[in-house]
């Protein structure tokens, strides 16, 4: 049985791609559905949802499209938590390798390195790191890949410890590979299974973490992002609650798609693993 | 002249605050184109000894000179240029390679890091070394979990021949497979002897495999050797406690009686 339709067969990872094709298919036609600055004020302000056709979703306190600016902040959101779990995967596969090829003085420094991170509290992290560069795309990318990094670095490590002792690695040794080589060609590709199975929790917290900046006010001021948009529904919570929960129920199903969709793949990799 | 001579060679582990001695004072030598086996129980020392030799782990006391040189002193770059004439073949070959390789990559890694032929001229060396071993060249696409394990203990052995070695250590090469692809097996690396003039580091638990192929003996007990002679002397005759012991629990094919 091929690997998509095992996939198939089980009814969460179908749920969750279901949710992560609807999300991937907002970002990509936000453009071309809200053509236009998402920004601009297009009706009247606090306008209910479902009243008027043209705004399906109503307006917000300045008269802004929700529904565009939902489709737009679906664009950030999928962004920020594909390249922040991009990031964090390959710095921390990468630390991880190095650290349990190496052993050690070298694996002792990157260790240590390693835990300073993961004793500071990783939204504390990024907050401060925002806070100290400045609110950007980029910067928020890497302020979340800095206090998620280190969960891959310590799996990877794991992994590592145990292949660097293998009769394949010892003849790579023998035929006289360079030891980098034999750390990010022999060893890195066959260690990685376990490391990406964590890939869906870490984009799902670096959404919710993208979200809980722009709340807070940190995040890029020149884009539409869901948790500015809770933000900003916030003080008109008790006239117009439907401006924070609609982001808000975007937020959950998008975190519930990438966990499902995550779960999913582990499930069918872990399965041909096991007949294998 | 000498090809691998080995002098004290003496490996120690601890175990809690215990000092056990893998390989105690070990010395030997083995000329160009020569077998020497290496025989002994489970625990005596003889994988121990084919790491050291390979510098795979490295010795707290002893000797090894290789082609003349050194072979301790020798460190990074040159350490990796030296292992082309410094050889092995593993017991599992399933073990041995990266599962996700395929053969051609098995075989075209030697090549390219020592720098043997250039990328043009590789899947024609490839094809040749296949072929040197008693295999098909269109083996070469193929994955290393697809072919079968004599297939496998082959293109282990075509490995440790593309850098043109004058050693081959074989770490119980021949015991994971089965009797009639052993014989196989056996036939090519003496083949191999023949033409090259390789000379093999042979370890083996079953005496009957190193009659038949080994010149010389060395029989090892808790890491020490026991008993050291040529090959037939000392398996049909053994002198020590240990070698009587071996040969005695030596299964026998040509059993004579009921």
């Amino acid at each position: 049985m091929s690997p998509l339709r095992r996939f198939l067969r089980t009814p969460e990872a179908v749920a969750g791609a279901i949710l992560l094709a609807a999300l991937i298919a907002m970002a990509l036609s936000a453009s071309l559905l809200f053509p236009g600055d998402p920004q601009a004020i297009t009706g009247p302000a606090l306008l209910p949802p479902f009243q008027d056709w043209s705004l399906p979703l109503g307006t917000d306190r300045l008269g802004r499209d929700v529904l565009a600016e939902l489709f737009h902040g679906a664009r950030t959101s999928l962004a920020v938590g594909l390249a922040a779990a991009a990031a964090a995967l390959v710095v921390g596969a990468v630390v991880g390798t190095l650290a349990g090829f190496a052993g050690g003085l070298v694996d002792e420094v990157l260790m240590r390195i390693t835990d300073a991170f993961q004793t500071v509290p990783s939204f504390l992290l990024a907050l401060a790191f925002v806070s100290v560069v400045g609110p950007s795309l980029g910067v928020v990318v890497i302020a979340i890949a800095l206090g998620t990094w280190t969960g891959p670095a310590r799996v990877a490590r794991a992994e590592v410890l145990s292949i660097r002792e293998r009769d394949y690695v010892a003849g790579a040794r023998v035929i006289g590979m360079h030891p980098l080589a034999i750390a990010f060609r022999e060893v890195l590709p066959n260690a990685l299974p376990p490391v990406l199975a964590m890939s869906s929790v870490i984009v799902a917290a670096a959404i919710l973490t993208e979200a809980a900046l722009s709340f807070l006010g940190l995040g890029d001021p020149n884009r539409v992002t869901w948790g500015g948009m809770i933000a900003e529904g916030r003080a008109v919570l008790r006239t117009a609650p439907f401006l924070s929960i609609v982001p808000g129920i975007a937020l959950v199903l998008t975190v519930l798609g990438v966990y499902l969709a995550g779960e999913g793949i582990v499930e069918t990799t872990a399965v041909r693993r096991g007949l294998s | 002249m000498t090809l691998l001579a080995v002098s004290n060679l003496t490996k120690r582990y601890r175990r809690g605050n215990k000092t056990i001695a893998a390989v105690d004072d070990v010395s030997f030598h083995i000329d160009p184109g020569e077998t020497l086996a290496l025989a002994g129980p489970s625990g005596s020392g003889k994988s121990t000894i084919a790491r050291l030799a390979l510098r795979l782990i490295e010795p707290d006391d002893g000797r090894i000179d290789f082609e003349g040189g050194d072979f301790l002193a020798l460190s990074g770059a040159a350490l990796r240029a030296r292992r082309a004439r410094l050889q092995m073949v593993f017991q599992d070959p399933l073990a041995a390679f990266n599962p996700r390789a395929t053969v051609a990559r098995v075989l075209d890694d030697p090549l390219r890091i020592h720098g043997i032929a250039s990328r043009g001229e590789r899947p024609r060396r490839i094809a040749a070394l296949l072929e040197r071993v008693g295999l098909t060249a269109d083996l070469a696409p193929r994955a290393i979990h697809e072919i079968s394990g004599g297939q496998r203990q082959r293109v282990a052995i075509a490995r440790a021949i593309a850098t043109k070695p004058s050693l081959i250590v074989l770490d119980e090469a021949v015991s994971a497979l089965d009797v009639s692809v052993r014989g196989e097996i056996l036939e090519l690396l003496l083949d191999l002897q023949r033409q090259e003039k390789i000379a093999y580091l042979f370890i083996s638990h079953d005496l009957g495999v190193i009659r038949s192929v080994a010149h010389r003996v060395i029989l090892l007990d808790a890491g020490r050797i026991a008993e050291n002679g040529d090959a037939r002397t000392v398996i049909d005759a053994p002198q020590s406690a240990i070698g009587k012991a071996l040969v005695a629990a030596a299964p026998r094919l040509n059993r004579t009686g009921p």
